[in-house]
């Protein structure tokens, strides 16, 4: 239950991630905020803290595996968090603002 | 040749990638279905569907089971190939051998036979096989086809052409093109990570054809890479036969030192002796095992020179927590069950070789990576199936114009590859439930039912084409999609009908390999009717790309 819960969390913080890092970039900045443009700060904050799940995501998978199997969890749960979140922009893109629901408009 | 080297690297992407991309298809998809071979056998041999057994006893269940084996008929005629058509004489079993993994509940058995008229080769051998059910040693019928792991497995490697090792060295070219696909395709590329995230359907099927293998590409890019080098890692053997012919008296001498070392005797003494508990040697690995806090199950377990006084028994344990697969090895006498050697941790290279070798088998307890490798497989076939579309959809409308039939043949083989293949795989389950449970050489039917399901396939891709040629969409992907649909709804059901275990059965009980396998079939149903309802719209130009884009699609132009 531990361990599920634990790669459950790797899971979410890699899409959490690579949804920040996608946020960063103009293009897909306006599929969340119309007509909005963000301003260096955020993107630079953004891009961090993308940086930052993405690190949480490996440890949570080193907490639960020996270290060459959780390598391996790693990398395919980063393949499917740039699946996930490149459909959510496709298909459902307003998804993604709760995670940018910090950064103020204009 | 070329003006620039992009341009030379996408000449050799595009045709590389189009003659070979067939090849690797079936290797990708049949890989997938590989991650879960014993589900699937189970779902296949309805008999065997209870929990995984650890092994059990020897003493008591396998050596009466052992001692009556036989050679098999298969390794009967192809010893008699080897000697000119003789019927070959063999000893008695001579080497005994049973492999379990944790999701197995029933166990293989290997028996070793000397054979004795072979002049060329006096260590001529052949071989006997059987699957027990380890609850009470009953043997389960020989030609009953194991599906998952007798069929779909294999063929993701050898494509079962038998015939001079030949499909061994097609997926071997295939995975080495993969290769240069991999980094050919990362040069073609331009936008890697502006357009990470980008999937625009709404476009032109070429455009939205060319952003899904670009996606599905990168993400995919250390499963596809990884994949298709340790699968040539895994053949090397085959790849690089020099042991078996330059090298044979050097492979031969290292087999010697390596047993030396270890003081296991490569030759038999020719002095009959019994053997002791292999029961009391089990406990005794676990036991050492335990002690060096890697307690676990018997993997494998192998008996050398049965019968004789020179005779020892390996028990290695089964690779669950770890990557790499069975290992630490304990030897023991076989006359007197005592310890003659512990395998020591292996050294760097013997561990990254088991690494990246375990990695592709995988034989580890990890249910989440199992179903990301099975992502990353099907990763792999929509990227190929993409490679596929995108090369037609750029040609289609130039052949039309000039009444060249390229495109055409090349879309139906894509058919043929994708949904073809669905059909067939899916037509081999409900065959698998239709046939009846008494027919002699029950697995050889399903076998042919499987081939001439993508016969089918074929031929009626290629009589659909015909749209094609006029730069519009070949009816046979929707009507293939329906097909898939149909069948994927009536495996369950024939499941059902014939075993009684129906979903509510098998997800009250928990009992997964099946509840999943009823699953994934329905799933794909439901898939295969939404691809057929898009591709209706598509040709009835209902969902004609548009020529306004969004603001995001715009900024990408």
């Amino acid at each position: 239950m531990r361990d599920s819960l634990l790669l459950a969390g790797g899971l979410l913080t890699g899409i959490t991630g690579f949804a920040w890092l996608a946020l960063a970039m103009d293009v897909h900045w306006r599929q969340v905020r119309a007509n909005v443009a963000a301003g260096l700060a955020a993107k630079r904050k953004l891009r961090f803290l993308g940086g930052l799940a993405i690190a949480a995501s490996l440890g949570l998978c080193l907490a639960v595996d020996h270290p060459t199997m959780a390598a391996l969890v790693w990398l395919m749960i980063l393949a499917v968090s740039v699946l996930t979140v490149t459909f959510t922009l496709t298909w459902r893109p307003r998804w993604l603002s709760p995670l940018v629901v910090w950064i103020p408009n204009g | 040749m070329f003006a620039s080297f992009r341009l030379s690297m996408t000449w050799m992407h595009t045709w590389l990638g189009l003659v070979l991309g067939y090849v690797l298809m079936i290797c990708f998809f049949f890989g997938a279905l590989s991650v879960f071979d014993r589900e699937i056998d189970r779902w296949a041999i309805p008999e065997t569907r209870f929990e995984p057994q650890t092994l059990p006893s020897f003493d008591t269940l396998l050596l009466p089971i052992f001692e009556r084996m036989q050679p098999s008929k298969e390794s009967l005629a192809q010893a008699s190939a080897r000697i000119g058509g003789k019927t070959p004489q063999h000893t008695s079993a001579a080497g005994f051998g049973a492999y379990t993994t944790h999701r197995d509940p029933v166990l293989s058995l290997f028996t070793e036979y000397h054979v004795t008229n072979n002049p060329n080769d006096p260590h001529d051998h052949v071989f006997g096989n059987t699957t027990i059910d380890p609850r009470t040693g009953r043997q389960l019928r020989d030609d009953q086809l194991k599906i998952g792991s007798q069929f779909f497995y294999p063929l993701h490697f050898s494509l079962h052409l038998e015939w001079l090792e030949i499909g061994y060295w097609l997926v071997g070219i295939a995975a080495l093109v993969m290769l240069a696909a991999l980094v050919s395709g990362v040069v073609i590329h331009r936008k890697i990570f502006r357009e990470l995230f980008t999937f625009r359907p709404r476009k032109q099927a070429q455009r939205s054809a060319l952003d899904l293998h670009n996606l599905t590409g990168v993400v995919g890019l250390p499963f596809h890479f990884f994949f298709a080098l340790t699968g040539l890692i895994v053949f090397a053997g085959i790849y690089f036969p020099v042991a078996h012919t330059m090298l044979e008296p050097v492979h031969e001498l290292h087999e010697q030192r390596e047993l030396a070392a270890k003081g296991l005797a490569f030759e038999p003494a020719g002095v009959p002796a019994p053997l002791a508990s292999v029961d009391a040697m089990v406990a005794e690995a676990k036991r050492r095992w335990a002690a060096r806090g890697m307690s676990g199950e018997v993997g494998f377990l192998s008996v050398a020179h049965v019968g004789d006084a020179n005779s020892y028994v390996s028990v290695y344990r089964a690779g669950t927590d770890r990557v790499t697969l069975t290992g630490q090895g304990i030897h023991f006498k076989g006359t007197t069950g005592e310890v003659m050697f512990e395998e020591p941790p292996p050294s760097t290279i013997e561990g990254i070789t088991d690494f990246l070798t375990g990695l592709h088998l995988q034989h580890f307890r990890h249910w989440l990576l199992r179903w990301l490798y099975v992502m990353g497989g099907l990763a792999g076939c929509a990227c190929i199936a993409t490679g596929f579309i995108f090369f037609v959809e750029k040609r289609k409308r130039q052949h039309a114009k000039t009444g060249v039939s390229g495109a055409r043949w090349v879309d139906a083989m894509a058919t043929t590859a994708v949904t073809g293949m669905v059909i067939a795989t899916v037509a081999m389950l409900v065959g698998n439930r239709l046939l009846p449970a008494e027919l002699a050489g029950r697995g050889a039917w399903e076998e042919r039912i499987f081939w001439f399901a993508w016969l089918a396939a074929l031929l009626h891709a290629t009589w659909r084409s015909a749209p094609v040629q006029q730069a519009r969409i070949s009816p046979a992907w929707r009507e293939q999609c329906w097909m898939i649909a149909a069948l994927c709804v009536a495996a369950p059901l024939l499941n059902w009908i014939t075993t009684g275990d129906h979903l509510i059965k098998t997800l009250g009980e928990g009992y997964w390999p099946v509840a999943g396998m009823d699953l994934a079939l329905l799933a794909s149903a439901v898939i295969a009717v939404l691809a057929a309802g898009k591709l209706r719209l598509r040709e009835m130009g209902v969902a004609r790309p548009s020529a306004t884009s969004t603001d995001a699609e715009a900024a990408h132009a």
